[in-house]
């Protein structure tokens, strides 16, 4: 048994690199790809004098899913990196083209696992372009509600999650709290505490109903507070902000030319935001403010989703006082066919601007569905980010880029 | 199969044990008992002609015994204490509140399998865990638990304090080298490049105490602090205080230092290819260390094992058990029982609902901590040595607490904040308390 060598260890030639690296340092190096599929891979898989590969993920503690990053370090100075994606590719899209329109919704839950709402909006505002459906002004409400809910939950997490990879043990367990107080109250209004798929074509998958309203009611009595509470574990920490301070700084040009929306440009002072841009639902009916900073650090990321959370507090309030009565869905056919055509819808998700663009050839199906996804977009500027930081600081930079890395890998 | 054979096939695994255990112990008993009759008198030749090196291997042994029980508690009060503070229950299943959870996770470490990857240098990679905890245990040798209790009374207790607190450092660096895992070397040269940067803080702050005591035995240095707590080093040496504090959670990599263990940076450090009791001895060690830092700032700035007032303790209560008779046989077989019956009543007359035993049971747990607190009271004013224990163990473990709540709340430093940390501030610092110091002492004597 077992005559024949094992495919990895198979030797191509003397100038093959993985053998090269095999005798210089041993036989648990990252294996690059031979022969270099591009210059950039010939370069990176070439060791400079006094540097040597880590390998980050998929399965290290804090890579916020299964990223892999290829690290190339000297001493502890990260010089050059490579993040390797597709290790949770589910190939979302392709299944949403052979499922009928409300089937393909529940398939885009699970791409941005903590804030699914976010996922399921823009695909049926898409579908609703297609099909000139108009959605009852009740049903956008709640989308309002549930969906800033639900920011709130997403940004408490993400607080957490970056003191955790700072070797903060305490702030996660309290934002959890948080968390988990949101997710229960959005699980009695949908059903699910995380794949919530509730948004319908034309509406919403049933009205508030009493335990969500007491729910709610008794959370926003405390939030400011629960939050303010959060908030002063870390703030004025000095070790936090000294380590934050600086850390993963990018400028406004770099940013714009690296695509990066939401919360991480608006951390270097683009006050661009799809809710205030391109409006849509009712947010131009509500009142708040586009919080900016203009630092485009780690510590400036941070402090800019915390201000996040209050303005979707106001948002929160002003839905519960403002919501009118009347239908959560729209009266639509059973068998939804929309004329061929096109639409794109794109939402202001915790992550930045998570747009959906939708092809119908006429059928029961949509022909195409192309997901952006803000995380995936973001984790492409990280090769700019780190190198010259410490390793320490890998992680602080890729968690206050807050990437879920469902939808990095769809 | 003989009738033997099933017969021990059928006992169950208590039985089979009993079954093993009681002839062997019956065995080594007899042997005993023949040895000591027979060459009793030898032996306690020989021990009392050799008493320095037998009060050495005494003082060894109890160390070591100690060690793991310390160890235990500390772990059951990080785990406990982090808990609270993460709004968590914590362990609160095996024992009592949970607190036999750091003994199961003892016994879960000796049971598991000792691993070596493919590739360490398999020598090294077992050593390593050995020479870290004996460096870490060899240090509690010379630290002076109570009046009386202490390892060896050295001259140069505290030099040898670090200069074996400094082996550790080998056993991280051949833990990292040794393992074949680029995460384990980083973590090792980490810790090599920390621990031998501290040393030096952590040392030069300590030298304003030695010329205000005048001597390098810790013995010596508790003993110049008697009388109340103003008389504290802490109070003569704040900075120094502040210096060693610090320096000394580096040196026992506890967070915002514990960048050798970084779980969120390099997986787990130098630990990260260890497994089953070979893991253990790191994870001891650690503990074991967080304690010896803080006995050790217990001893040299805060009185050691002297009270912080003066305790008007010289009560000596002459216990003459002969003087009793036959009163105390009868004490001893009537108390018990009519104490747990005076405990109990109360319970059972209160609660009707509460069956008898019940209150029984209620009634001889009070007694019991009725006649160990007695107990302990009786001690605690008759003997010095349970004094000093009780304050040197009472300041210890709230210093071994302000650790614990360090880690609950801080987060983690950098490598480079770090060291320019220890060279830029701590190091002028340490000079400069040193300074002050030695120009006060000459100046106005000590």
């Amino acid at each position: 048994m077992a005559t024949s060598a094992p495919i990895s260890r198979r030797r191509a030639s003397a100038d093959d690199p993985r053998v090269i690296l095999e005798e210089q340092v041993g036989v648990f190096e990252p294996v690059p790809p031979f022969p270099p599929r591009t210059e950039r891979e010939a370069e990176f898989y070439t060791l400079g004098d006094g540097e040597m590969f880590l390998n980050m993920g998929p399965q290290h503690p804090s890579t916020h899913g299964v990223l892999r990053v290829v690290v190339k370090i000297n001493g502890e100075v990260v010089t050059d990196l490579d993040p390797v994606l597709g290790y949770l590719h589910r190939g979302v899209e392709k299944l949403c083209e052979n499922s009928d329109y409300h089937q393909a919704i529940c398939y885009l839950d699970p791409l941005e696992y903590v804030s699914a709402l976010f996922c399921e909006w823009p695909a049926v505002m898409a579908f609703e372009k297609l099909m000139d459906v108009t959605v009852p002004r009740r049903a956008e409400y709640i989308r309002v509600l549930s969906g800033e809910l639900l920011r709130i939950a997403s940004h408490a997490l993400f607080m957490g999650w970056m003191a955790l990879d700072l070797g903060g043990l305490t702030p996660i367990l309290w934002s959890f709290i948080e968390r988990d107080e949101i997710v229960e109250m959005l699980g009695a209004l949908t059903g699910a505490r995380m794949l919530f798929n509730y948004y319908r074509i034309g509406g919403v998958n049933g009205d508030l109903n009493h335990e969500f309203m007491s729910r709610l009611g008794d959370w926003m009595t405390r939030a400011t507070e629960q939050h303010d509470a959060n908030v002063r574990l870390l703030n004025e920490n000095e070790i936090f902000v000294r380590r934050m301070r600086d850390l993963g700084r990018v400028d406004r040009e770099t940013a714009l030319r690296m695509c990066m929306t939401g919360p991480n440009l608006r951390a270097t002072g683009v006050p661009f935001d799809v809710r205030r841009s391109h409006p849509y639902s009712v947010y131009p009916e509500l009142d708040f403010d586009i919080p900016t900073r203009d630092e485009g650090d780690c510590l400036a990321r941070y402090l800019l989703r915390l201000d996040e959370v209050k303005q979707s507090l106001r948002i929160i309030d002003q839905c519960l006082n403002q919501m009118p009565d009347g239908p959560v869905m729209a009266k639509l056919p059973r068998l939804l066919r929309p004329r061929p055509g096109r639409a794109y819808a794109a939402v202001e998700s915790p992550r930045g601007q998570y747009a959906n663009y939708a092809i119908s050839d006429g059928t029961d199906q949509p022909f195409r569905l192309r997901i952006h996804d803000p995380s995936f977009i973001h984790l492409q500027s990280v090769g700019l980010l780190m190198p010259g930081h410490l390793i320490a600081d890998t992680m602080a930079v890729m968690a206050s880029l807050d990437p879920i890395m469902g939808g990095v890998d769809k | 199969m003989t009738v033997v054979g099933r017969a021990w096939n059928r006992l169950s695994l208590p039985g089979k044990l009993f079954f093993t255990l009681a002839p062997l112990l019956l065995v080594t008993t007899i042997a005993v008992i023949a040895i000591l009759v027979i060459f009793g008198q030898l032996i306690v030749d020989f021990l009392a002609a050799n008493l320095p090196i037998v009060r050495f291997v005494v003082a060894v042994t109890a160390v070591l015994l100690m060690s793991v029980p310390t160890a235990f508690l500390i772990i059951y009060m990080e785990m406990k204490v982090i808990a609270l503070m993460n709004l968590r229950l914590g362990p609160d299943r095996v024992g009592p509140y949970g607190s036999l959870l750091s003994v199961v996770h003892g016994l879960k470490v000796l049971m598991k399998e000792d691993f070596t990857p493919t590739g360490v240098d398999s020598i090294v990679f077992t050593l390593a865990p050995v020479v870290v905890y004996l460096a870490s245990v060899m240090s509690l040798l010379v630290i002076p638990f109570a009046p009386g209790l202490f390892g060896q009374d050295l001259n140069v207790g505290l030099l040898y304090f670090f200069a074996v607190g400094g082996l550790s450092v080998v056993g991280l660096l051949m833990a990292g080298w040794s393992s074949f895992n680029k995460y384990s070397l980083l973590g090792g040269l980490r810790s090599a490049a920390q621990i031998i940067s501290y040393e030096i803080p952590l040392t030069l702050s300590v030298v304003g105490v030695l010329i205000l005591a005048g001597t390098m035995s810790l013995n010596q240095i508790v003993l110049d602090q008697r009388g109340s707590f103003l008389d504290w080093f802490a109070f003569k040496q704040p900075l120094g205080l502040l210096i060693f504090f610090i320096a000394a959670t580096a040196e026992a990599n506890r967070t915002p230092f514990d960048l050798t263990e970084a779980d969120s940076e390099i997986v787990a450090g130098f630990a990260t290819e260890y497994s089953g009791m070979r893991f253990g001895f790191f994870f001891f060690a650690e503990y074991v260390n967080v304690f010896i830092m803080s006995a050790l700032i217990v001893s040299l700035f805060f009185g050691g094992w002297t009270a912080p007032f003066d305790w008007p303790w010289p009560v000596h209560i002459e216990l003459n058990p002969g003087g009793l008779g036959i009163g105390l046989l009868i004490l001893l077989a009537v108390a018990p029982v009519v104490g747990t019956l005076v405990l109990a009543a109360p319970f059972w007359v209160a609660r009707s609902s509460m069956p008898a035993w019940q209150a029984l049971i209620i009634g001889f747990v009070l007694l019991n901590l009725l006649i160990g607190l007695g107990l302990f009271a009786l001690a605690f004013l008759g003997w010095e040595w349970v004094v000093g224990l009780f304050w040197f163990l009472g300041k210890t473990y709230g210093f071994v607490f302000t650790f614990v709540w360090m880690r609950g709340t801080l987060p983690r430093v950098r490598i480079d904040q770090l060291m320019g940390f220890a060279w830029k501030w701590l190091l002028p610092a340490s000079l400069l308390n040193l300074f002050v110091t030695a120009g006060a002492v000459v100046v106005l004597g000590r």
